[in-house]
């Protein structure tokens, strides 16, 4: 590790380093933002800057911002925005919350990093754990990801949530069990999804508790934070009803999420899906792909429970793919939490096939919208079969993440095995 | 299934297996480019057919003649009287005309800077209105002063008159006329198009003060001959390579063809006799048009905006009379009167060969594709030979010396070929830049200026890594690996939009698929002499030289492409096969650290 000044100084040009290139691109190319902002693979009806300008006119105009069923975003958004100046005169204002944002998920993800969480837990020792990145190399991976830089261009309120979560983490892992959940349920109350994120981060926090007060019983922690979660979300709630002055939030903001009454296309599997579908099953399928969605939290936090962050990355891999609005923040988040896991590198099999098709579907992907949408010679089955890609992609690096860690557990328990091709029998 | 994955893993070790990628990859060069040649072939092509039933093209009579050719000579004589004259006062003279046939008008000035010159002027247009339509609609009748050689379309824009007065007599049309008269062929109708649309940069171009519904299709008369003519010549090719739907061609072949017994000539064929030479010099000349993405007519600007569009050239020797040229005009008017819902029945991905004869996307894209493919396919192997554990422990990368996995593959060393492959696509604006915003006059010093950095470029590139980092030769492959793998994804993604340009740009890098960095000297000269005569400054001049063209003519062209009506080629040349030329060549130049032999069994 390096000393002290040294890093600090290093985080200083770092941080500056990626504002200056946000900035730069703001301020040099002023259309590329809006152009950003309207992309479907950037801006989702839940986090869309667009619909988060209409919200706030209504909001400021006395009328409920749910009203006209445009805006599908947390209340508490509004009052923040609304302390801004106008988005539209001096759009300055609104770039450097932004940025200070990501920066300040950055040194989240810093102290993640830094932490060796990734490498040795407290119920796991990697034998591989020396080789690793350090805090600094971690967030700039993330930092200067051209898919982090898009959505903050976007500025899709995506980023806050990815922050919450990063903070949420970055609390774990440094023995802060109470501001981690306060963190997740503030991320919980922006996107909702995060709440599935709640039993490994539980875990997290057990395993990183300070020896000094540290509880012994899983049981008894569970019950003393878990109400913590529940009782800040209660709170949040409590004072959007004060300021939209009645509960149509609920509906519109975690229903749509629920339901999937907006079927504006994305990047992730649902929208497609669920434009085909007849009404009579709609239902049914809708129970069926939120069970899917949450079937891997119990799962996997049983079976990697020697590596709780594992179980957070793979997560937040599998929401990216399988939410029912993803965009290329998600993946950026999943994206930002992989390198953590250098260690492991060396025994994933198919990491130049998933960047080849991770590369391959981001840049078909506009290519096929714009032949649907613009040019007319496409339609919807272009757009779909590079979502699938995309999301053939993702799971590919989920699955090899998590098929790199678990031979790295079992080659702990059979040394004599390391090194040799994997079979099935 | 799972036995067949992992065998199939197992395979992957096989040295055998690793000596197949690059004649693969050649056998898909090979595969595409002789795909291409089948194309013209009976067996390959199709002949065309009208898929919108609602066209129904040649099934009225026109009625165009009789007296309006006395009109038609009237109103030449006026539009002769006005040559010379300034834009405002043509369009003066040419607005009291329109007005007087009881049609609304209106102008609209535009300005574009380019290569350092000011393309400035005013459109005039004017509005029919459908007595039987609700202004929802509207379909464009367009005549430029100037076509695009700089003629003054003396018969076009007195044709477009007479037939605005004649169309205003009938009380059969269901959507609005427009007749735009722009000053030039290129830059007027894109601002008009940009404004209608509002999709135009106001402080460049005025916003139209009137406006009708939405353009179902337009038509531009190009007629500069004084004589009688022969046949009609459609050009098709809108900007970026995007086509008008092949039922408007359909159309126009059908009515000037069968219904007037004129014939008609695609892509400067004058006579053609449908064998497979000529088909294939019509397909090859659509596709390099395609592939430049330029604007070749005034209809050229409409079709980005999903307006299909087409310019009407009569020529030849014949006995065909201005009257006859109008009733095919009236005629398409009809057909596209008729429309139901916008053209979206036929093919907008096709290479015509003939008038009626053509292929579709689903036969022609996989030469493109396999093209594409072999880069794909070297990129792969490429890094499986980077992983490969080279035969000497010394000589290997440092970190793949830890013994405690002793894993197969050897620790990539990914930082330097990122840096390389990076630092050449950022270099890539450079030229981007330069090309595009230099003043006209020193357009030509600048492209040999570029020319001799461009060759000394990559000996720089290449002496300051050896000097500084002692590149090995598994980082070679990766920085041929990752450059190989990128342009690989543009070509493919590139495809589906402009066909020809991935094809052209394919085929032309694909020495830099079987270049490595070779041991001996003499083979490194060599092998950087061959890139440096694919290199995409080099194929610009060869290109120059053989058109008979003089290089500031064209990089000027480009550049107001470029800027008017926003062509990406200028892009995928120096963004996309520029850099993947740059890291080729690096690769070549570079000398990694090994004894010599071992260079060579690599």
């Amino acid at each position: 590790m390096d000393g002290g000044k040294v890093t600090v100084g290093r985080m200083a040009a770092l941080y500056a380093g990626a504002a200056v290139l946000r900035l730069a691109i703001f301020t040099l190319l002023p259309d590329l933002p809006d152009l950003l902002t309207g992309r479907v693979e950037i801006s989702t009806p839940v986090t869309s800057f667009k619909r988060l300008q209409e919200g706030l006119f209504l909001y400021n105009h006395n009328v409920s911002p749910y009203d006209g069923g445009v805006y599908h975003q947390a209340p508490l958004f509004l009052p923040l925005f609304s302390l801004l100046p106008n988005a539209l005169s001096y759009p300055i204002f609104t770039y450097l919350l932004y940025i200070a944002i990501d920066l300040l998920s950055a040194g989240a993800l810093w102290k993640i990093a830094d932490s060796g969480e990734a490498g040795s837990s407290a119920l796991f020792t990697s034998p591989r754990r020396e080789r690793r990145w350090s805090g600094f190399v971690i967030a700039a991976i993330f930092l200067f990801n051209p898919f982090t830089i898009a959505t903050c261009l976007g500025r899709s309120t995506s980023v806050f949530t990815t922050c919450a979560i990063l903070r949420a983490i970055a609390k774990a892992v440094s023995g802060a069990p109470f501001s981690a959940m306060v963190a997740l349920s503030f991320a919980s109350y922006l996107s909702m999804y995060p709440l599935l994120l709640l039993p490994p981060l539980l875990l997290l926090c057990f395993d990183r508790q300070r020896p000094e007060r540290a509880n012994k019983s899983a049981v008894s922690f569970a019950t003393i934070h878990v109400p913590v979660v529940f009782g800040v979300l209660g709170l949040l709630f409590g004072m959007s009803y004060l300021i939209t002055g009645s509960w149509e939030f609920l509906p519109s903001t975690y229903g749509v999420q629920l339901t999937l009454s907006d079927l504006t296309p994305n990047v992730g599997l649902w929208w497609y899906f669920f434009i085909e579908m007849f009404d009579s099953f709609r239902s049914f399928f809708l129970a069926v792909f939120w069970l899917h969605l949450s079937c891997y939290v119990g799962g996997l936090s049983v079976r990697i429970r020697r590596q709780p962050l594992v179980v957070l990355t793979l997560l937040l891999g599998i929401f990216a793919i399988f939410k029912p609005y993803p965009s290329i923040s998600d993946t950026s988040l999943f994206l930002a939490m992989v390198p953590l896991y250098r260690h492991v590198f060396p025994v994933m099999r198919y990491s130049f096939v998933i960047a080849a098709v991770i590369m391959y579907a981001s840049f078909l992907g506009p290519a096929f919208y714009y032949l649907w949408i613009y040019a007319g010679s496409g339609n919807a089955n272009f757009f779909y079969a590079i979502t699938l890609v995309w999301g053939l992609g993702q799971s590919l690096l989920v699955c090899d993440l998590m098929f790199a860690v678990l031979r790295d557990e079992w080659e702990l328990e059979r040394p004599e095995m390391a090194g040799k091709e994997i079979r099935q029998i | 299934m799972p036995r067949l994955l992992s065998s199939a893993l197992a395979l992957r070790r096989d040295p055998r297996i690793l000596k197949i990628p690059p004649y693969l990859s050649l056998l898909c060069i090979l595969v595409g480019a002789v795909w291409l040649f089948l194309l013209p072939l009976n067996e390959y092509s199709r002949r065309t057919y009208i898929s919108e039933n609602a066209l129904l093209p040649g099934q009225v009579h026109t009625y165009f003649g009789g007296s309006d050719q006395n009109v038609f000579r009237a109103y030449k004589q006026e539009v002769n009287s006005l040559v010379g004259k300034s834009n405002v006062e043509i369009n003066d003279k040419l607005e009291s005309i329109v007005k007087g046939l009881g049609l609304k008008t209106a102008r609209q000035n535009f300005t574009y800077n380019a290569a350092g010159r000011t393309y400035a002027g005013e459109n005039l247009y004017a509005i029919l209105q459908a007595p039987r339509g609700d202004a929802t609609e509207a379909i464009v009748l367009v005549a430029a002063w100037e076509n695009a050689k700089h003629e003054v379309n003396k018969n076009g824009i007195p044709l477009v008159l007479t037939l605005a007065r004649y169309f205003k007599r009938w009380s059969l049309w269901s959507k609005d006329i427009i007749i735009l008269l722009s000053p030039d062929s290129i830059a007027g109708p894109q601002a008009w198009v940009d404004a209608y649309h509002d999709a135009h940069d106001s402080s460049r171009v005025a916003s139209l003060p009137i406006k009708s519904g939405a353009l179902q299709g337009a038509i531009a008369i190009d007629y500069v001959q004084e004589h009688r003519f022969k046949s009609v010549h459609i050009v098709y090719d809108g900007v970026n390579g995007q086509l008008p739907n092949l039922d408007l061609i359909n159309s126009v072949v059908n009515i000037a063809g069968g219904q007037m017994g004129m014939g008609v000539a695609l892509q400067e064929m004058w006579n053609h006799n449908d064998k497979y030479p000529d088909r294939l010099r019509t397909m090859l000349r659509g596709m390099l048009k395609q592939g430049l993405g330029l604007a070749s007519g005034p209809h050229s600007s409409f079709i980005p905006y999903h307006v299909d569009a087409v310019t009407l050239q009569p020529f030849g020797e014949g006995w065909q009379d201005e009257m006859a040229m109008g009733r095919v005009v009236e005629g398409t008017f009809r057909s596209l009167n008729n429309l139901l819902e916008h053209l979206h029945q036929s093919f907008f991905f096709y290479l015509l060969m003939h008038r009626e004869r053509f292929v579709s996307i689903g036969t022609y894209l996989p030469s493109a594709m396999l093209v594409a493919a072999n880069f794909t396919i070297m990129a792969i192997f490429l890094w499986m030979k980077s992983g490969q554990p080279e035969e000497v422990p010394a000589a290997s990368t440092p970190e793949s010396s830890d013994k405690d996995t002793a894993a197969p593959t050897a620790e990539r060393n990914l930082l330097l070929p990122l840096a390389v492959v990076t630092l050449s696509g950022s270099l890539s604006a450079i030229p981007l830049y330069i090309f595009n915003h230099v003043p006209e006059s020193a357009l030509t010093p600048s492209f040999y200026f570029f020319l001799v950095i461009n060759t000394l470029l990559p000996i720089a590139i290449s002496i300051v890594s050896t000097q500084l980092f002692t590149p090995t030769l598994q980082q070679f492959h990766l920085i041929k690996s990752f450059s190989l793998l990128l342009l690989g994804m543009f070509l493919s993604s590139l495809a589906t939009l402009n066909f020809s340009l991935a094809m052209l740009i394919g085929l032309l890098s694909a020495p830099l698929s079987f270049v490595k960095p070779y041991s001996s000297p003499v083979a490194r000269i060599v092998g950087f002499i061959i890139l440096n005569l694919t290199s995409p400054p080099a194929v610009l001049l060869a290109s120059a030289a053989v058109w008979g063209l003089n290089v500031g003519d064209i990089l000027r062209e480009a550049a107001v492409a470029w800027h008017v009506t926003g062509t990406y080629s200028a892009v995928v040349v120096w963004c996309v096969w520029w850099p993947a030329w740059l890291a080729g060549c690096v690769c070549v130049l570079g000398k990694p650290i090994h004894q010599e032999g071992k260079v060579k069994k690599a």
